[in-house]
């Protein structure tokens, strides 16, 4: 143990006779430690922002829609359409699952008083509301007796409100939608961009019945089924018993495959979990690169001073040094080098993300774990990068080296 | 005189293979040396002289012969063996001093220590704090290398072949790269460390350096050619009333 203190000390010196050489060495581990820890951070801060987004929709939600596949470059549907049928059949059995709600989508043209826009329209009943955990700042969300009644009554978001109504209070006040006037109930709360980037609040929600009987003529279907099982912990139970109750009322018999899909959010969560950890190994990859080119910096550095040294190697191996106290001395010194890289770099990563922050507001916390993959990784590429150097150090014939010029 | 055999070879062999050319480097040399002799080696170069030295020093190996050191059989030892006895029973000094550059006097002369395996020297800085006084720096001793003129570098050499205490202090052209009144001062120290007890052999080129010695061995195509003592040994004021005289 004394022994390895004292070569310590020996390796020290070295590194502290060309502290500008060393530290010009170091950079490159630096620059890669770094590299690595805010790439990986900033995957996992990307990761962490989507993962919360996805919450945000409502925590135990399930969608039913229609198995589709991709035919010649367009969604083809596959299965018979989500109706009615299938929604009072759920609603009256099933036990798993709180709260439902149809969804359907239409496009049309929105016109206030002080704009007009062409827009996606949502025709919800009025649960739809609690299972998205969507509230309201101003007003009152439409009721079931305007969804019974197909009530020309909306709620709208508020980038929608801002181009129709400007400064308005919009409650009371009517969007024209395809000629039919709907009279505003509520304005929704700012939620912001969704997990998938699209702004939540560019939107109305009209009741399901309000769209399908006055917009469209009739249409019967269902884009999508909303539902929201009774908590979290019955999210796959949930799931169970609605393909069951939907395989019941589409008449598919054993062996047979479901003609739906159930997308529920643990499944979404794993989804964009995947792509962001994909994303986020590959910048790491990316980083780690920057780190092995610093490696490679550090052998350059560390055979030039073995060359360099020569002589000095010789007088040691003359004095009584071993071939390992060289080696050793000569692997201390890559170590501490990539090492002492690895504390500066992992202090620039903090710092980097922070400064990060500071000018775009885009959080990055630090991950734990991207610290010790850096200074993992640095100390590896010392033990790598500078074993070669040493052994040559090592190996040297101490005549030879005595009469280097 | 019984006193114990620091150097013993009995013949000694050293033989370079360059393609089919054997060259005989060393060939049957049989030299006794004992504890408190002071020994000057001289030869034209290509007589052998390095590579004596350099199996000696326990640097290289010899093809055949045995080589004791202080009664060790050398020949038989490995490679850490060999270091470990570099580090304990030889004091090496240089025509080119080898010392660490920006280093420290004491610490270049706390080298030796820090290899040591042997555990025995536990103050490594008060040793190296003598040995430097022994040559006459006393205070020189945090002075780096590079401020240090080419005879008080030398010095420092000295100290750090010294601080070990080891059986036999090996000097290879030790003055040959300083002025000749350096030279003999540096020569002068070897006769003092001599009386002190110390066991010197010193290779040379310099006749009047080896003057100083007790015991002079030519050597020729890496035998020994001639093996006598010195009657009329020198001395710092004689040499220096040589130096005058030829200048």
């Amino acid at each position: 143990m004394r022994q390895f203190f004292k070569t310590f000390k020996v390796a020290f010196q070295a590194i502290n006779k060309n502290r500008s050489r060393s530290l010009l060495t170091v950079l490159g581990i630096i620059i890669g430690v770094a590299a690595v820890i805010m790439t990986i951070s900033a995957g996992e801060g990307a990761t962490l922002e989507v993962q919360k987004q996805i919450s945000g929709l409502g925590t135990n939600l399930l969608m039913i829609y229609t198995k589709t596949e991709h035919r010649a470059g367009a969604h083809v549907r596959m299965g018979k359409p989500i109706n009615k049928k299938d929604f009072d059949l759920l609603q009256n059995n099933a036990v798993w699952i709180s709260k439902l709600s149809p969804l359907i989508v239409e496009v049309a043209q929105a016109i206030g008083p002080n704009g007009y826009k062409s827009i996606a329209i949502y025709g919800v009943n009025d649960q739809y509301f609690d299972i998205l955990s969507r509230d309201l700042s101003t007003g009152d969300f439409f009721k079931d007796e305007d969804v019974k009644t197909a009530g020309k009554v909306c709620v709208i978001g508020k980038t929608l409100k801002d181009e129709l109504f400007s400064d308005l209070d919009p409650n009371g006040r009517q969007i024209r939608i395809d000629k039919i006037p709907f009279t505003v109930v509520g304005l929704l709360k700012e939620e912001g961009k969704g997990a998938m980037g699209q702004d939540q609040d560019d939107i109305i929600l009209a009741p399901y019945t309000t769209i399908q009987n006055r917009l469209h003529g009739h249409r019967s279907g269902y884009d999508i089924i909303m539902a929201s099982a009774i908590n979290e912990d019955h999210i796959v139970d949930a799931e169970i018993e609605a393909t069951e109750l939907m395989r019941e009322s589409h008449k598919i018999l054993e062996g047979e495959e479901d003609d739906f899909e159930i997308t529920t959010q643990i499944e979404l969560q794993e989804i964009t979990g995947n792509v962001t950890g994909i994303l986020t190994i590959l910048l790491g990859a990316v980083a780690s690169i920057s780190l092995i080119v610093g490696g490679i910096g550090i052998m350059n550095i560390m055979l030039v001073s073995v060359t360099e040294r020569t002589r000095e190697i010789g007088t040691r191996l003359a004095i009584g040094a071993r071939e390992s106290d060289i080696l050793t001395q000569f692997l201390i010194e890559a170590i501490v080098l990539s090492l002492s890289g690895g504390v500066l770099g992992v202090a620039l990563g903090v710092v980097g993300n922070l400064l990060i922050y500071k000018f775009t507001n885009f959080f990055i916390p630090t991950a734990p774990y991207s610290i010790v993959i850096g200074f993992g990784f640095a100390a590896l590429v010392g033990i790598a990068f500078g074993y070669f150097p040493a052994k040559k150090a090592a190996k040297l014939n101490p005549i030879d080296a005595l009469r280097y010029e | 005189m019984t006193s114990k055999k620091v150097i013993e070879t009995i013949n000694l062999c050293r033989i370079f293979k360059n393609g089919d050319i054997e060259v005989h480097a060393v060939s049957n040399v049989n030299i006794t040396i004992k504890e408190g002799e002071f020994v000057a080696i001289m030869g034209a170069s290509g007589s052998g002289k390095s590579t004596l030295l350099n199996i000696l020093g326990c640097l290289d190996k010899p093809t055949s012969g045995d080589y004791f050191l202080d009664e060790i059989h050398v020949n038989k030892l490995n490679k850490n063996e060999l270091a470990d006895i570099r580090n304990q029973k030889i004091g090496f000094i240089f025509q080119n001093y080898n010392l660490l550059s920006r280093t420290s006097a004491i610490e270049n002369v706390e080298l030796p220590l820090i290899y040591s395996k042997s555990g025995k020297f536990s103050n490594p800085k008060e040793l190296a704090k003598k040995a430097l006084e022994q040559v006459g720096l006393k205070d020189r001793i945090y002075h780096k290398t590079n401020q240090l003129s080419g005879g008080e570098q030398q010095r420092v050499a000295i100290a750090r072949a010294l601080v070990n205490d080891p059986a036999l202090i090996l000097s290879d052209e030790a003055t040959g790269n300083l002025d000749s009144k350096t030279s003999i001062d540096v020569a002068d120290l070897f006769v003092k460390l001599n009386n002190e007890g110390k066991t010197i052999l010193m290779i040379t080129h310099e006749p009047d350096i080896a003057q100083f010695a007790k015991r002079i061995i030519y050597l020729r195509d890496g035998a020994v050619l001639t093996d006598e003592l010195i009657k009329n040994r020198s001395t710092k004021e004689s040499a220096l009333k040589e130096l005058a005289l030829t200048t």
